[in-house]
C-alpha cells in the first residue's frame, strides 16, 4: 500500500465529510477550546482556526493509528501507548 | 478513615457534564466508607482547595475542571494548583485529574516529590454529547463511555487498586468502549465517538509512583 501524505485541504475535506453525516444532536466538548454543535464545528473546522485544527488533530491521530494497526492492542497494566 | 478529595467546579457545559457524572465516584467512595470532601461549585476555589489539602492530606484527589500544561482549574476558571504557584501541595499524594493538558508539565513537576502520584491527560480531554440531553448530564447516552471510562480511574483506585492498575483498567475499558462503537454500523455518530474515546485513551497517563494506592 503506498504510503500517502495527505496535504492540508484534503485533510480539512475528509474532516468535513466525516462531519457532515453526524447527526444534527451532536454536540462535542474540546476541553478548554470550548464545546461546539456539529454545524459550529464544521464552521471552524473550514475556518481552519485553532478548533478546527485541533479536531482535525483528533482524527489524524486516528488514521494514523489505523495505519499503524495499533487499534487491537487491549490495556494492560504493561501496554505504554 | 480514608479520606478523597473531589473538586465539581460548575460553570461551563464540559464541567457541569463531569460534576455530574463525579457523583457516581462520590457514591461509589461513600459505598466504600471514604470519606469525601466534595469541593462543589463555588467551593472549587484555591483558598479551600489548598485548606483541605493542607489539613486533611486525602488518599485521593481528584480534580475536574479546566487546565493547559501548567494548571488544573477549579470554578470559574480560578486556579487550584499551577507549577508556578505551588505544586508542592499534592506531593505525596495520589491524584486523578480530568483536567485538559495538566499531565503534560504539571504532572510532572508534582511528581518531583517522592510516593506523588498524578494520573491525567497529556491533552484535552474531548467527549461527545446530545445536544437535547444538555441540561441532563447524566442522561446524555452519548457522554456516558467517556465519563463512565474517565470515572474508572477514580472506582478502581478506591477499590484498591494500584495506579498503575486503575490507568490500566481505564484505558481497557475505554477501549472496549470504542470497540463497541465500533461494531455499530448503523450509527452515523458511533465512528465519532470512537474516535473520540481513542484520543482520550492514547493521552491517559500515569506519572510518578506507578504502585501507589488510595488505600
Amino acid at each position: 500500500m503506498a504510503n500517502v501524505e495527505l496535504k492540508n485541504d484534503e485533510v480539512r475535506d475528509l474532516v468535513l465529510a466525516r462531519l457532515s453525516v453526524l447527526s444534527s444532536d451532536t454536540a462535542i466538548s474540546i476541553g478548554s477550546n470550548g464545546s461546539f454543535t456539529r454545524d459550529e464545528l464544521i464552521e471552524h473546522v473550514a475556518a481552519g482556526d485553532p478548533v478546527g485544527k485541533k479536531f482535525e488533530e483528533i482524527q489524524l491521530e486516528w488514521l494514523r493509528s489505523l495505519k499503524e494497526g495499533i487499534m487491537t492492542h487491549v490495556a494492560d497494566p504493561d501496554y505504554q501507548t | 478513615m480514608s479520606r478523597i478529595l473531589i473538586t465539581r467546579p460548575e460553570h461551563d457545559l464540559p464541567t457541569r457534564y463531569l460534576s455530574r457524572w463525579s457523583t457516581k465516584i462520590i457514591e461509589e467512595a461513600q459505598s466504600k466508607g471514604f470519606e469525601v470532601l466534595d469541593l462543589h461549585r463555588e467551593k472549587a476555589c484555591q483558598t479551600e482547595f489548598m485548606g483541605r489539602v493542607s489539613k486533611t492530606r486525602p488518599s485521593l484527589v481528584v480534580l475536574n475542571g479546566h487546565g493547559h500544561p501548567d494548571a488544573v482549574t477549579g470554578h470559574n476558571n480560578e486556579v487550584l494548583v499551577a507549577t508556578s504557584e505551588n505544586p508542592e501541595i499534592l506531593g505525596g499524594l495520589l491524584t486523578y485529574a480530568v483536567s485538559c493538558d495538566s499531565a503534560a508539565s504539571l504532572g510532572k513537576r508534582v511528581c518531583a516529590a517522592d510516593a506523588t502520584t498524578f494520573i491525567g491527560y497529556t491533552d484535552k480531554f474531548t467527549f461527545t454529547m446530545q445536544y437535547r440531553k444538555i441540561s441532563r448530564p447524566l442522561e446524555d447516552e452519548r457522554a456516558r463511555p467517556f465519563m463512565e471510562a474517565s470515572n474508572h480511574v477514580a472506582v478502581s483506585l478506591l477499590k484498591g487498586h494500584t495506579a498503575r492498575q486503575a490507568t490500566a483498567r481505564a484505558k481497557r475499558l475505554f477501549h472496549q468502549k470504542m470497540m463497541r462503537l465500533l461494531s455499530s454500523t448503523a450509527d452515523p455518530d458511533a465512528l465519532l465517538d470512537a474516535q473520540t474515546l481513542w484520543w482520550d485513551m492514547q493521552h491517559l497517563v500515569c506519572l510518578g509512583d506507578q504502585e501507589k494506592r488510595a488505600f
